[in-house]
């Protein structure tokens, strides 16, 4: 298997974490609402391996960005045995957490772009 | 709209969900003693609030609205104040059907459903915020 | 991908050390490696360049394991300042030489 550009795996990472994001805030939105089930992506390593298969399966020289666009499904979560008597399931805790691990995320994501970023630049500047 | 947006949006429209709860809530509280103004008249009855979620086709979110404001069917409850103006001919007065404790913690939820809403959308700002600083500061 | 950094070292050298700016001139100064004393200047500086190169990469496999969500974050955050502070003495180190080489040229004889 090829060598992964960094870049466009830092890209594809902040994309996941953009749709987590929201899920997420659907989730909080909707903490109160009746019937409602909470969604999250699902997880990164799957999207991974989902990509290297679909670019595989494309022409050799024909490496398009199809694979990012199809989107990451939101699954709704499993069962953690909390639901209220409304058929709700979202627990706002585990959504607050799982955002702050979002931030964490996206936080290093940004920090290793800017610094890879910045040593290529300098490395080109004469 | 790219997430991020839409998590704003969605954000957004659980604040103003979650400020109509409150105000039920504050109504239902200010009128828990109001009651009828003539004999064996009813007093004020309770409202009750219900959510919907409803997805947002621009933005791919769940968005939450209200459904409805409805009035709480259950009796009302009955105390003994025969100077009452309400009060029916045995001197008993139907008085509000609000529970000010149930109120009370219901407010104290929709608060903090409030705030987590708030959380998301500074933490989405600020995650849009981080990703457009990678472009600042090139020497 | 970084190699396009890489490339800015084509010679060879070898120097020891743990901190990679130091490490750089370390082997240059003071000859404790086991090679030969008279390594030359070109050698030692092809040792400097393949150095860095290593803590390129070193930092980049880090980072990606990073990205995919399985490294501990403040081993991605020295590796990274390892490589750029190995980055920022070698492109001195290549300013220098450049200079020094013009200087050279532009000598009369």
């Amino acid at each position: 298997m090829e060598p992964v550009n960094l870049f466009d795996l830092a890209t594809k990472q902040s994309e996941w974490l953009s749709v987590r994001q929201s899920a997420i805030a659907s989730n909080i939105a909707n903490a109160n609402t009746p019937g409602y089930t909470a969604g999250d992506v699902e997880p990164f390593e799957k999207v991974l391996d989902r990509t290297a298969v679909t670019l595989q399966a494309t022409q050799p020289g024909h490496l398009g960005f199809e694979a990012s666009n199809a989107g990451f499904t939101i699954k709704p979560e499993e069962d953690n045995g909390a639901i209220m008597p409304s058929k709700n399931t979202v627990v706002l805790e585990d959504e607050l957490m799982k955002a702050g691990e979002v931030r964490r995320s996206f936080e290093l994501n940004t920090a290793i772009v800017k610094a890879f970023h910045t040593m290529l630049s300098m490395a080109v500047k004469s | 709209m790219d997430a991020l947006t839409a998590a704003l949006k969605v954000a957004a429209s659980g604040l103003g969900a979650q400020s109509e709860r409150l105000r039920v809530v504050s109504e239902n509280l200010a009128n828990a003693q109001s009651t009828g103004s003539t004999p064996g008249a009813d007093p004020y009855r309770r409202k009750t609030i219900s959510f919907a979620s409803e997805l947002d086709r621009s933005s791919g979110g769940q968005l939450v609205e209200v459904n409805s404001i409805s009035r709480d069917p259950s009796d009302f409850p009955v105390e003994f104040q025969p100077g009452n103006e309400a009060a029916d001919d045995k001197g008993y007065v139907k008085m509000p059907n609000v529970n000010v404790l149930i109120e009370m913690a219901d407010m104290s939820e929709a608060n903090r459903s409030y705030e987590a809403n708030l959380q998301v959308i500074k933490q989405a700002r600020d995650l849009i915020s981080m990703t457009i600083d990678l472009m600042r500061n090139q020497s | 991908m970084i190699s396009g950094i890489g490339s800015i070292g084509a010679l060879q050298l070898k120097p020891e050390g743990a901190d990679p700016a130091a490490g750089v001139f370390q082997g240059i100064v003071s000859p404790t490696s086991t090679e030969n004393v008279g390594t030359s200047f070109a050698e030692a500086l092809g040792q400097a360049a393949t150095k860095t190169v290593n803590t390129l990469q070193g930092a980049e496999q880090v980072s990606i394991q990073a990205l995919r969500g399985d490294a501990d974050t403040r081993q991605v955050v020295d590796a990274v300042m390892n490589a750029q502070q190995a980055l920022q003495t070698a492109v001195a180190i290549r300013d220098k030489v450049v200079s020094a080489y013009l200087e050279v040229s532009r000598m009369s004889i």
